[in-house]
């Protein structure tokens, strides 16, 4: 198969549409994880997996079997789950403690921060030859914690954290500042699935307003409204219309601004139509957020977006509360990793709802993924066809504003986000990654 | 005893299988709930995220979603086979009217040409009600995959 080059790359690019080559190449997928996953900064998890020394996660990172854990001096380290001698995986269960990782295979040893501990009867290796760090567990070149947040970057030449982050990072500031602690937490585990379709058809859709009163049709009453997915119980709590009656676009949608900064990063707005929870657990959270930051509080409890999309890897969903790592798998395969967020000091009877809500929207048996997850595969299977070659983006064309700085800023059911991404991709994909 | 109750379960499994959803909640006592945990040896619905946690009123809205005439994803619908076995009664659980039973469980479900199992072990705790019947207090599965890679699921196990 020809390799791509910058002309045919930028050929799949169109104003107002991308070639069907882009989602089902596998050819396509190789250079994204050589172009894309591997240049830019990728979330790990966040370091509340891992509260105490010796505590440790596996995980899958893009294909990567990797390991976090936190050392005896509190430090976290992320690492490749690769023992340096043989290649065994070194640790196997989901999550654990351990004073030190010994490989089962010949018993090499490993600290908690990854550096090598020792080898059993080392005699027999030549005088020298185990030394340094030629034997630690390797790292990613790139790690730095922000807020909690755990990151790495597999190219040591990746831009710093905070120039990939940009303007994002206030994004990632509004979700901790909820907190009357200023902490997160991630007490409950995870949600991980699978479904049969290309990383980006997903990226497309999360900040996608043309779609929520369709896909999600079956979501709603027979007033157009959603079931409850926040607040705490006893307290009221705002549902999001999605529809007016007999089926019908709330036009409300039309005002939520969509946005996108430098790098492919995009995000919505709250939904217009959501208002504040009010009730006796939010007035408790209320006080608790004024005795922490007395004349700022307002301002910190303020939920600003439903979604923000941190290209290209993950997000964080405002109104369920939580993480979403979305590795890819294969061409036609993506795993995501649903991770609830605890606002840590908020009353607990904020957190059981936040809980319950990731439980019956994002569970595997979610109400609101499986419809999603539904037409998303239903895209890749479809664009398989012949006759069409191209899938259009073209609603309000132009009408987004664009600054110097790459970032966007455009209205309701506008395709602008999706074309953002197609944007930051092909700088990406022809190493002009710079300003985007 | 057993007799009667080996026979309200699999009555339980077929309503299910035959898409009789709207009955099959009806089985639920008010306060009752229907609970598939996400993890391993979970002592409450709040130590960890679950795949179903379900009360009354969030079951009645999920077979409002499974009856949505715009329901894509189940387009055309799941077909599932639930293989109940094993049942017992558990010994010392037993208060007054409440009666908790064991079982093991087999759903295997079909959809789209994909075909998949789901195997647990199954909680129930019922009541005796005044007219003689039983109702479901609260009904756990706890699947061997709990914490394992999922694709979608839909009809209950």
């Amino acid at each position: 198969m020809d390799s791509y080059d910058q002309v045919s790359l930028s050929s799949l690019i169109g104003p107002d549409r991308v070639h069907k080559d882009y989602y089902i190449d596998p050819e396509i997928f190789k250079l994204e994880i050589d172009r894309i996953f591997s240049k830019s900064w990728l979330l790990v998890g966040h370091e509340s997996q891992v509260p105490n020394p010796g505590d440790y996660v596996t995980l899958t990172l893009l294909d990567q079997p990797m390991l976090m854990s936190r050392h005896r001096d509190g430090s976290i380290h992320v690492m490749f789950n690769r023992c340096s001698h043989r290649g065994a995986r070194v640790c196997t269960k989901p999550s654990g403690k351990a004073l030190r990782f010994e490989c089962p295979y010949h018993g090499w040893a490993f600290h908690t921060n990854g550096n090598h501990a020792g080898v059993p009867y080392p005699e027999r290796y030549a005088d020298g030859f185990i030394k340094g760090g030629d034997f630690d567990l390797a790292r990613p070149p790139k790690q730095e914690l922000y807020r909690g947040f755990v990151f790495v970057a597999f190219d040591s030449e990746v831009c710093d954290l905070d120039s990939f982050l940009g303007p994002m990072r206030d994004h990632i500031d509004n979700m901790v500042d909820r907190s009357p602690l200023g902490e997160l937490e991630a007490p409950a585990g995870m949600f991980r699935y699978r479904f049969a379709a290309n990383w980006k058809i997903q990226l497309e859709n999360l900040n996608d307003l043309y779609h929520p009163m369709f896909t999600h049709a079956s979501t709603t009453a027979e007033d157009g409204t959603q079931f409850r997915r926040q607040g705490a119980e006893g307290d009221e709590a705002g549902k999001v219309k999605l529809l007016e009656k007999h089926s019908s676009l709330n036009m409300q949608w039309e005002e939520q601004v969509i946005a996108g900064h430098a790098h492919g990063h995009t995000y919505m707005q709250r939904f217009p139509m959501d208002r504040e929870n009010q009730g006796p657990v939010y007035e408790r959270y209320k006080r608790s957020m004024v005795d922490a930051y007395g004349g700022d509080a307002e301002a910190k409890m303020m939920v600003h977006h439903h979604n923000s999309i941190f290209f290209p890897h993950w997000s964080i969903q405002y109104m369920t509360q939580h993480i979403r790592i979305m590795n890819p798998i294969s061409v036609d395969c993506t795993e995501n990793i649903i991770i609830p967020l605890k606002l840590k000091g908020a009353p607990e009877e904020m957190w059981k709802s936040a809980l319950r809500s990731n439980n019956n929207s994002h569970s595997p048996s979610g109400m609101v993924m499986a419809d999603d997850m539904d037409a998303w595969v239903r895209c890749q299977e479809g664009m398989q066809a012949n006759g069409h070659d191209w899938i259009v983006f073209a609603r309000s064309v132009g009408e987004e504003s664009i600054d110097n700085e790459g970032s966007f800023e455009g209205l309701g059911t506008s395709e602008a986000n999706a074309r953002h991404q197609h944007k930051a991709w092909l700088h990406y994909m022809c190493g002009t990654v710079q300003g985007v | 005893m057993i007799r009667e109750i080996e026979a309200f379960i699999y009555r339980e499994a077929r309503l299910l299988d035959e898409r009789r959803f709207e009955e099959w909640i009806e089985l639920f006592a008010p306060e009752g709930y229907y609970w598939v945990p996400g993890a391993p040896d979970q002592e409450d619905p709040y130590q960890s995220v679950s795949i179903f946690f379900d009360d009354l009123p969030l079951l009645k809205t999920r077979i409002q979603r499974i009856r949505h005439p715009k329901i894509h994803s189940q387009e055309p619908p799941t077909r599932t086979c639930h293989l109940v076995s094993n049942i017992e009664l558990a010994k010392g659980e037993n208060i007054d009217d409440q009666i908790a039973v064991f079982s093991a469980q087999i759903m295997t479900e079909f959809r789209l040409d994909k075909q998949r199992s789901y195997s647990g072990r199954v909680r129930h705790l019922l009541r005796l009600t005044a007219e003689g019947n039983f109702e479901i207090l609260w009904k756990r599965v706890d699947l061997i995959n709990c914490d394992g890679l999922f694709e979608t699921l839909t009809i209950p196990f």
